[in-house]
């Protein structure tokens, strides 16, 4: 090997080193991106926490201010009311708004107890102030019957507000925000969705597969069929979009649903699941030994009981993971279902109403005027790591069906 | 000897032959279904994208002619030129495969024959979970850091940028996305290459990387080829995180790396708002043009090899 | 009696000509060995008995296959009820992927037997008839992919037994196994005979000598010669014959 050769061959080397290097540099950049903007925000309330803050005013027919402890937990940073057993800090806002945000409140805390004094269908209703709220403004009469408006609209402080508070004679009135920015309504919507689109896909794929690779003989119908199903997993997801609105849309319209809903989302999905379910299924079924179907035959079975009894309980650790891979698909999907769900955020998604799943949401989050990375980051993990624990069971599986047939 | 045979009823034997024939018919219909969609894909989408430009259309026809050879796209005034949105859309995905394709080979290479078996493990894994991660968690990343790049290579060039939304960025963006898939592709077609031609190769005095980049790259080229053109069809068809970074500019064609740029997917979801009229209509009709530049490109790069295959021989 | 009357069978798969104008009768309680080289056509022979040859696209049949009398390939003829009157046992041993009960109890419950006491029974009669019972009576709800190859065989001639057919068609059925699962495999069809009438294919000579009451030889598609397998194996009346069994080709 003459020297140039070898300094030759070197550079060939490193380039691929160097390019396994670029994809190894892309993948930690986008989970650090995600990771770094995203992390601070993953918690259990996010899952129950709802996407839109809610606004209330109430009233309090029956007040009584009381005496209370400041608990033993709160932090040096939060003002403490022994009045109303209130704890209070000052916070902000995803839009960097000021805000008071209720930490605490005692169990016994008279603002438990108010009523709604809104015009409206909820006018009247109790309604209690909660942890995790926002106080725009609280209206309150003064030791000297002076009206006092304190809260996050005048500006004032968490201390400012407690000093109110203590100070108080008669209650008037608390504008309140509810804590929003959550995704509860994603994650519902999400689910609903997985349920459905597997309901509705499963079936008819695991059907087709069946038909098939046990039916259908070696001719030209079949494999136009073949070919029809991969073309199909080819289409851009846009499209499928595109299909939901037009070719599925009919089929929600008899439902009576005049909008976009879940429904046709899950119609749009079933499609888009079909050739891969049908793909993994006929994998499997391709696994199973002729002989076992042969053997079935031969003591009288008919090809159904054959089906049923011996080659599709063989055959479910692949069902099982083309329904892993199709959840997976599910939650990652994001085009085909802007159209066929819409891009509002449903805080109580419902079946016959448009939503968004958690991928969705982020694009929703993304295309307003002012982009929320954070909260779209958070999403993004929360997906990843359940996309990621799909895949790994698939590979646990795929690992066990190699091991089953190669032993027997 | 006693024989079992007095035990089946002839009801259960004719119910159960008729539940085979039942489930049959099932399995036929599911498969039936399954096949047809693509055809109903293709009509309903052609039939509602036509149907701006026949003169029954509610408002009056929009002129077929402007749509096709327009260089302006704008909602706001209801003129809806596609033609230019065609020549972003190829740009920015050539240029996508610009960047992706030479590494995706380089790495499918070094998985598959010069790394250390567990190193090409580990990059195994990577390039599948580069393919697990979602087209919105990309779109996120191309938001929050590539366009920051663009914007300061923008500025060493002594170009400003519509803060990074830009051509460049969507082409760094597709070639992120289009590499996992033309990676695994290029993997099973070097895997393919028989050993016989490896040894053959090394046999005549060739080193290890010479077979590799003589031998098995060319034996392995045809498998590369369909990775090459899946990945085209990919990066034509990403329509979310595309969204996300390219600007959807008006007016085009965009040639300039960092102005902003309007693909056919861009423009099927900017503004999405009302569920009929002109403007979501359209849509139907860029949706045919999409399908129809992936198809005659797939044509097109089949019938290119081809000529390359016959002109080798 | 004659439990199969075969007259000027053909079959070909797509254009091959696989079977050439068979005659043949096979008769009952007693053990019929088809012999010959591979590709010969006697295991699609075999599978003509069952009709298990429908299964492969491109099969075409003419002339006439009597099952005690009645013709298995008239249009009205019922392939289910033929087969559970003609059992099987195949080349290699494949038990279901389910326990050793299920195995035997499956082609009962197939045709839609469902009293636990009837199946109860006949799995063990059938276990105890394929001389298996003692091997697995404490362990009927393991999977029977758990057990050795000659138990498997074992098992899948108690699952063919189990339907109390009257002939048991065997494809090679000890090629796969070892010399002391064969033995006990050849024990079982002297005993089984006496109960069913027992077509076996086996490419091994001494095997056909030893355990079969008839022999049949075919070459290319075509019945050499069938006749008591003392007499085919002594003095054969085909020169062909002869020179299989003496092994001048295999």
């Amino acid at each position: 090997m003459t020297r140039k050769r070898r300094i030759y061959d070197g550079i060939l080397n490193a380039l691929t080193y160097l390019s396994s290097g670029i994809a190894v540099i892309i993948l930690v950049m986008v989970l650090q991106f995600v990771f770094v903007r995203g992390w601070s925000g993953v918690n259990f309330d996010l899952l129950s926490k709802p996407y839109w803050s809610g606004n209330n005013t109430i009233e309090f027919p029956q007040f009584k201010t009381g005496a209370f402890d400041r608990p033993d937990h709160l932090g040096d940073d939060i003002a403490f009311s022994e009045k109303l057993g209130i704890g209070l800090s000052d916070g902000l806002d995803a839009y960097k708004e000021h805000q008071v945000v209720v930490e605490y409140l005692d169990p016994e805390s008279p603002l438990h107890h108010g009523v709604v004094s809104t015009a409206g269908v909820d006018l009247g209703k109790e309604l209690g102030l909660s942890e995790g709220s926002n106080i725009v403004n609280l209206m309150l009469k003064d030791t000297d019957d002076k009206i006092v408006n304190v809260g996050a609209q005048r500006k004032s402080t968490a201390e400012e507000t407690v000093a109110a508070m203590d100070n108080i004679s008669e209650m008037r009135k608390i504008y309140f925000k509810t804590e929003g920015g959550g995704i509860n309504g994603s994650l519902k919507a999400t689910l609903y969705l997985i349920g459905l689109s597997l309901v509705i896909a499963l079936p008819i794929g695991i059907a087709a597969a069946i038909y098939l690779n046990e039916y259908a003989k070696a001719n030209r119908v079949t494999n136009a069929m073949r070919s029809s199903i991969e073309l199909l997993s080819g289409v851009p997801s846009i499209i499928f979009g595109l299909m939901g609105v037009s070719v599925l849309f009919p089929i929600t319209q008899l439902m009576g649903i005049h909008t976009v809903s879940i429904i046709l989302g899950a119609l749009t999905m079933a499609v888009v699941l079909l050739p891969l379910i049908i793909r993994q299924t006929e994998e499997s079924l391709k696994v199973v030994p002729i002989d076992l179907r042969y053997a079935s035959l031969s003591l009288g079975a008919t090809q159904t009981q054959t089906i049923f009894k011996v080659i599709l309980p063989s055959a479910l650790p692949g069902i099982l993971t083309a329904t892993l891979l199709s959840i997976s698909r599910i939650i990652g999907e994001s085009a085909a279902l802007i159209y066929t769900m819409g891009t509002f955020i449903a805080d109580r998604p419902r079946l016959d109403q448009g939503a968004t799943t958690l991928a969705v949401q982020i694009w929703s989050l993304m295309s307003g005027e002012q982009p929320n990375f954070e909260l779209s980051s958070t999403i993004s993990i929360i997906i990843l790591l359940i996309v990621l624990a799909l895949n790994v069971s698939v590979k646990l599986i795929s690992y066990r069906i190699n091991k089953k047939w190669s032993v027997s | 000897m006693d024989s079992k045979h007095h035990l089946i009823s002839e009801a259960y034997q004719r119910r159960k032959k008729g539940w085979d024939k039942f489930f049959k018919g099932l399995f036929w219909l599911a498969g039936f279904i399954s096949a047809i969609f693509i055809i109903l894909i293709i009509v309903f989408i052609v039939r509602k994208g036509i149907g701006p430009f026949l003169p029954s259309y509610p408002g009056g026809a929009y002129p077929i002619g402007k749509f096709l050879t327009g260089f302006q796209w704008r909602q706001d005034s209801a003129i809806y030129g596609v033609a230019f949105i065609v020549i972003n859309t190829i740009i920015s995905a050539l240029g996508a495969l610009l960047i992706s394709f030479p590494i995706s080979v380089l790495t499918a290479l070094f998985i598959t024959k010069i790394a250390p078996r567990s190193l090409s493990r580990i990059m195994t894994t990577i390039v599948e979970l580069l393919a697990a991660i979602p087209s919105v968690v990309y779109g996120v990343f191309a938001a929050g850091v590539i366009v920051r790049w663009v914007d300061s290579l923008a500025a060493m060039a002594g170009f400003s940028t519509y803060g990074g939304n830009s051509l460049l960025a969507v082409s760094i963006l597709l070639a992120i996305m289009v590499f996992p898939t033309m990676t695994s592709l290029a993997i099973v077609a070097i895997n393919a290459v028989p050993r016989e031609l490896v040894e053959g190769s090394l046999a005549l005095g060739a080193t290890t990387t010479q077979t590799n980049f003589r031998v098995v790259l060319t034996s392995a080229k045809s498998g590369i080829f369909a990775g090459l053109i899946l990945g085209l069809g990919r990066a034509f068809g990403e329509a979310t995180a595309v969204s996300m970074v390219a600007g959807n500019s008006m007016i085009g064609p965009t040639f300039n790396p960092f102005n902003i740029t309007r693909t056919l997917t861009s423009t099927m979801l900017a503004g999405l708002k009302e569920t009929q009229g002109l403007d979501y209509d359209i849509r139907f009709s860029v949706g045919i043009i999409l399908m129809a530049v992936i198809l005659v490109t797939n044509l097109g790069i089949h019938f290119v090899k081809d000529r390359i295959g016959r002109s080798m021989s | 009696m004659k439990t199969f009357e075969i007259k000027d069978l053909n079959l070909w798969y797509g254009d091959f000509h696989a079977l050439k104008d068979i005659d043949m009768d096979i008769r009952n309680n007693k053990v019929s060995a088809f012999i010959g080289p591979s590709g010969c056509g006697k295991s699609t022979f075999l599978r003509v008995l069952n009709r298990m040859n429908d299964l492969i696209d491109g099969t075409k049949i003419t002339g006439q296959v009597l099952f005690n009398g009645q013709e298995i390939y008239a249009p009205e003829s019922d392939v289910v009820t033929l087969r559970t009157k003609v059992g099987m046992v195949f080349q290699k041993p494949n038990p279901f992927p389910m326990s050793v009960y299920d195995n035997v109890a499956y082609g009962l419950r197939v045709q839609g037997i469902k009293n636990k006491a009837v199946l109860n029974d006949t799995v063990e009669d059938s276990l105890k008839k394929a001389a298996l019972w003692e091997e697995v009576k404490d362990r009927l709800s393991d999977n029977a992919l758990q057990l050795s190859g000659g138990q498997q065989q074992r098992l899948c001639i108690a699952r063919a037994i189990a339907l109390s057919p009257e002939v048991i068609l065997m494809d090679e059925p000890t090629s796969a196994l070892d010399p002391i699962a064969t033995g006990k495999i050849e024990e079982l069809m002297e005993s089984l005979k006496k109960d069913y009438t027992i077509a076996i294919v086996t490419l091994s000579m001494q095997q056909a000598a030893r355990i079969s009451d008839y022999t049949a030889f075919f070459l290319l598609g075509d019945l050499i010669e069938m006749g008591p397998t003392r007499e085919v194996f002594h003095k054969p009346n085909d020169k062909r014959t002869e020179d299989y069994i003496t092994g001048r080709f295999g």
